[in-house]
């Protein structure tokens, strides 16, 4: 009989075994691996860098171009991206005495002449009158002989001169003189000249718009640059790069933040409802349902009462708030309705009976299953809030001018779309831009967040 | 539905076949940009209810092609500081064939003076004796200062020496309503083409309401040979302006207006373009108020000094034919001899910013501020109002520094808040409703309605009584002169620009007129040019 000595160390356990299952990769969270898929994803990561640039248009742009979007720059109404800007350095308008001036009239059938050199500031016509004889005088930008008609009736005029001052621009006029008869009917007596109109400014108004320091150093003659304005000006001469910058800030907050906030009080609600259900259940929808019904116009203007805004004051704290108090109920209807489904789910089950709580199960098992439409909805109440802010800064109830925003922008741009589109299309392209790309964020957030299309690729 | 579709695709049929000028069938088609919203004369108010009853009625007088007063229903007519006398034709006709009598004018004036017809514009016949006591309900209508000795002749007492009194009378309230046919209606009076009596050139045989209406011709007009068409038809009644372009270019109606972005192409197409100033006059209009800044006269000038009106006509507005505005007395009215504003040139106000600048400081200092005031802006709803008001916050801020909130309202809302005094500055307009600068004179009187700021002068007033009361032009244009100075001086109002209308025709189309007073435009005596001479 051999005696065998057992020391406290061998009753101790084995060292697991090294080659048994092995996870061989780092465990993925569930927003891991969203985050992973999404990454994968190369349109919605396009996107989200497109977001990036509209937030960081709309707060870093006013800091690095400077320019007042309220400032009216009345030289250059209306131009597009890349007009011209030179502009010639001319003395001051003054009133026009044309009995005081001596002129001497032109060797044509009506002695039609150009007084003085024709600028922006004014183009001064005289002619030789009869007592007794009248005229009309027209304006055309085509040459008449070509279109076969004068154009543009400026005025009738029993005198011998004109001052024409209404919107000139640099370019060639057509300026046709008529004579009338005794019942103001046109004669065949007409003449037509030909006026080139040079852009000019003051020297005082050079100065005001800081395009040069001191009249010391100002040339009558010399030639100048006016403002530059990267995408054009609007219908006042404003800047549009400065306006779409301030604009989108309006825009995004309330394209932005109301869903934001009224998706997420629509989640709570639909899966408190959803998840409690029964009378509970049914009294919150009909509550849902009874806000469904009232008008969102009214109670717009009823915060707006209660907010005490008054007329020219910008209505957008009580539009987000009217928001968010009525249009809750469409997310909390569809959540809910998610949430009813997934309540009867085996992994719900399963995870009750494995002792989850009712927080654990909601937040761990039926809100990540509902993210897909809840995001879906989201995205598609990014544009609404937009056009919603747009179609209430057109009917006085937004933003007060004058204070821009996209929306707002695009309204007064459709008026002369035909002759000036640059007004319209970029606040349209910048609302087409956000709302495509959070769409597209939209379906690559509800394709990473879908649990059922977890690690399938 | 499908019943709904039928019936909307064969009104628009209906309304398809129609072009803007019809040579066989000797008739026009025009758009109008609203529906009058009745055809009672003594109630009309709006200038398109005056443009139809203009081409279907026909007054005591009416402005001729020439722009001169003629005689239509009345043959003859004379006015004397106490009484006018107007001798009616005898082959002036209702649409039924029975002869239009002086009875009938006195039955119409009576109507419209009575309390519960509400007619806005009773005041007009204020000038007629006892018509303001019937108007406030002191006197039964049959005490009004109008008989008819016989049924061609109407004498009118009046209550004061009018000297434009025959003036007045083209003016819808003063059309002719028939007794008999007025109380058969029923109080249906003018809502629809039967609820309605003609005496005039036309006649309306269908209105079908918020689409379309035709007037064809009345054959029991007197006046026959002036009358050329055999119908006019209003296929479209929209405010739209680029629907009313297109359906110009698409030879649906013969006349179009134009906007300043529509002018190029205008040009291009080869267009004849025409121009019509419509005679009214567009200002701001402060508030008087207690409590107002607006009160005050240095503040009131710093503003007039401030704003460049030559600046926003020409560069903001762009519009042709509006003028820039310089006095509440619009360029065409008549002086004594010639035109009033050569008569009574007004100082012209240049802007100044330094002066201005001054002038706020004043007032500031009145007002006991230590910073400009900040002023609220009543504006009209409409895109014009909208740059307007646009441009003179950005003026009065880069300028003075005064913070302007522009209060934007529709016509009926502004009008509330004009009457209630609820602003301190609003942009206004003022069209004559006859032709005499005092349609203008009167409206800063302290007993003006009109008068919504509440501008109260002794000096003003007394002004007023003269131009109102005295018979001799030399005085009233005088006074008027004076009235002209005395807005200018104290800055009562800042004239903005004189409107004007830029349209083009369909170039078949001649005798086509247009007009400050009276029906505009009308169509009543035109005709189709065939071009075959």
């Amino acid at each position: 009989m051999s005696t065998s000595h057992l020391t406290p160390a061998d009753f101790q356990p084995l060292q697991g075994s090294v080659s048994g299952q092995q996870i061989s990769r780092p465990s993925l969270s569930y927003w891991a691996d969203a985050w992973r898929r999404l990454q994968d994803n190369p349109r919605a990561m396009a996107s989200m860098g497109l977001i990036a640039f509209l937030l960081a248009f709309v707060s870093v742009g006013p800091y690095l171009w400077q320019v007042d979007p309220s400032v009216q720059d009345l030289d250059q109404i209306g131009i597009g991206p890349g007009a011209d800007r030179s502009v010639t350095l001319a003395p001051p308008f003054q009133p026009w005495l044309p009995e005081q001036q001596s002129t001497i009239l032109a060797d044509n059938a009506m002695g039609l002449t150009l007084t003085m050199p024709a600028t922006t500031q004014a183009v001064r016509l005289m002619w030789a009158r009869a007592d007794g004889e009248r005229y009309r005088l027209y304006r055309n930008l085509f040459d008449p002989s070509d279109t076969g008609s004068f154009g543009l009736p400026l005025a009738e005029l029993d005198r011998s001169y004109f001052e024409d001052r209404l919107d000139l621009q640099a370019g060639t006029y057509f300026y046709s003189l008529v004579m009338l008869d005794a019942n103001g009917a046109e004669t065949a007596t007409a003449i037509t000249q030909t006026v080139n109109v040079t852009r000019v400014i003051s020297v005082a108004e050079a100065i005001e718009r800081g395009l040069i320091k001191t009249e010391a150093e100002a040339q009558l003659g010399q030639e100048l640059k006016l403002a530059w304005h990267p995408l054009g000006t609007d219908y006042l001469g404003r800047d549009m790069l400065a306006r779409l910058m301030y604009g989108g800030q309006v825009s995004l907050f309330i394209g932005i933040f109301a869903p934001l906030a009224f998706v997420l009080l629509g989640v709570i609600y639909g899966s408190v409802a959803g998840f409690l259900g029964g009378a509970t259940d049914q009294a919150m929808m009909r509550f849902a349902d009874f806000v469904v019904a009232l008008p969102f116009l009214l109670f717009m203007i009823l915060f707006k009462v209660i907010f005490g805004i008054g007329p020219g004051e910008s209505g957008i704290w009580p539009m987000l708030v009217a928001m968010i108090i009525l249009l809750w109920p469409a997310p909390a209807r569809l959540v809910r309705g998610q949430i009813l489904q997934i309540r009867e789910e085996g992994y719900v089950s399963a995870s009750r009976l494995l002792g989850g709580t009712t927080s654990y199960v909601v937040g761990r098992h039926m809100l990540p299953n509902t993210l897909g439409v809840i995001l879906v909805t989201m995205t598609f109440q990014v544009p609404s809030a937009i056009f919603t802010e747009a179609f209430l800064s057109f009917i006085g109830m937004g933003v007060a001018p004058p204070t821009p925003s996209w929306g707002a922008m695009c309204n007064e741009g459709i008026k002369s779309m035909l002759t000036r589109p640059h007004e319209l299309m970029f606040p349209a392209l910048l609302i087409s831009i956000t709302v495509l790309a959070f769409n597209l964020l939209g379906d690559g957030l509800r394709d990473a967040l879908d649990a059922r299309m977890r690690g399938t690729e | 539905m499908l019943v709904l579709h039928y019936a909307s695709s064969s009104l628009t049929g209906a309304v398809t076949d129609v072009s803007a000028v019809d040579v066989e069938r000797n008739s026009i088609s025009i758009l109008i940009r609203e529906e009058p919203p009745q055809l009672d004369s003594s109630r009309a108010t709006d200038a398109v209810s005056g443009m139809v009853l203009g081409h279907v009625m026909e007054g005591l007088v009416r402005m001729g092609l020439d722009g001169r007063l003629e005689g239509a229903v009345a043959e003859d007519w004379e006015v004397t500081p106490t009484t006018a006398t107007f001798w009616l034709r005898e082959d002036a006709k209702w649409s039924d064939g029975q002869a239009v009598t002086a009875a009938d004018f006195i039955f119409s004036w009576q109507t419209a003076l009575k309390p519960e017809t509400g007619s806005e514009y009773a005041f007009l016949l204020f000038a007629v004796k006892n018509a303001e006591a019937i108007n406030n309900g002191t006197l039964p209508p049959s005490a009004l200062g109008v008989s008819a000795p016989n049924p061609n002749t109407l004498v009118i007492e009046l209550e004061r020496p009018v000297p434009f009194f025959d003036k007045m009378l083209v003016f819808p309230t003063f059309l002719p309503i028939r007794e008999d046919f007025f109380l058969a209606t029923e109080g249906r009076f003018g809502a629809d083409a039967d609820q309605l009596l003609y005496n005039g050139p036309f006649q309306i045989t269908r209105w079908v309401h918020g689409s379309s209406m035709t007037f064809e011709r009345n054959p029991h007009f007197w006046n026959q040979d002036e009358i050329h068409l055999d119908a006019i038809h209003v296929p479209y009644i929209t405010s739209d302006a680029t629907a009313s372009l297109n359906f110009f270019k698409d030879s649906k109606i013969a006349m179009t207006g134009l906007q300043a972005e529509n002018l190029t192409e205008a040009m291009r197409m080869g267009w004849q373009i025409r121009q019509h100033r419509d005679g009214t006059v567009f200002y701001i209009d402060f508030n008087y108020r207690d409590g107002r800044a607006t009160d005050n006269l240095n503040l009131r000038r710093a503003i007039q000094l401030a704003l460049d009106m030559d600046e926003m006509v020409y560069k903001v507005t762009k519009l042709p034919g509006y003028e820039p505005g310089v006095s509440l007395f619009p360029g065409w009215l008549m002086g004594e001899k010639t035109l009033l504003r050569q008569e009574y040139p007004p100082t012209k106000i240049i802007p100044n910013a330094s002066a201005a600048k001054a002038y706020l400081q004043t007032a500031m200092q009145e007002l006991g501020l230590s910073e400009p005031p900040t002023l609220v802006l009543l504006s009209g709803d409409n895109p014009i109002s909208s740059v307007q008001s646009e441009w003179v916050q950005q003026s009065l801020k880069t300028t003075l520094g005064i913070a302007v909130k522009i209060d934007k309202q529709i016509f009926k809302q502004r009008l509330a808040k004009m009457t209630a005094g609820d602003f301190d500055m609003v942009l206004a307009g003022w069209g004559p409703d006859y032709n005499d600068p005092l349609t203008f004179g009167d409206l800063y009187a302290s007993w003006n309605k009109n008068n919504r700021g509440e501008y109260n002068s002794q000096e003003l007033d007394t002004l007023i009584e003269t131009a109102q009361n005295q018979l001799e032009p030399a005085v009233r244009m005088r006074a008027f002169g004076d009235i002209q100075q005395h807005l200018i001086d104290n800055a009562v109002l800042l004239p903005m620009y004189e409107r004007g209308v830029t349209y083009v025709v369909d170039p078949r189309i001649k005798q086509l007129k247009r007009r400050v007073i009276g029906p505009d435009p009308d169509w009543s005596r035109v005709y189709i040019d065939t071009g075959s001479e």
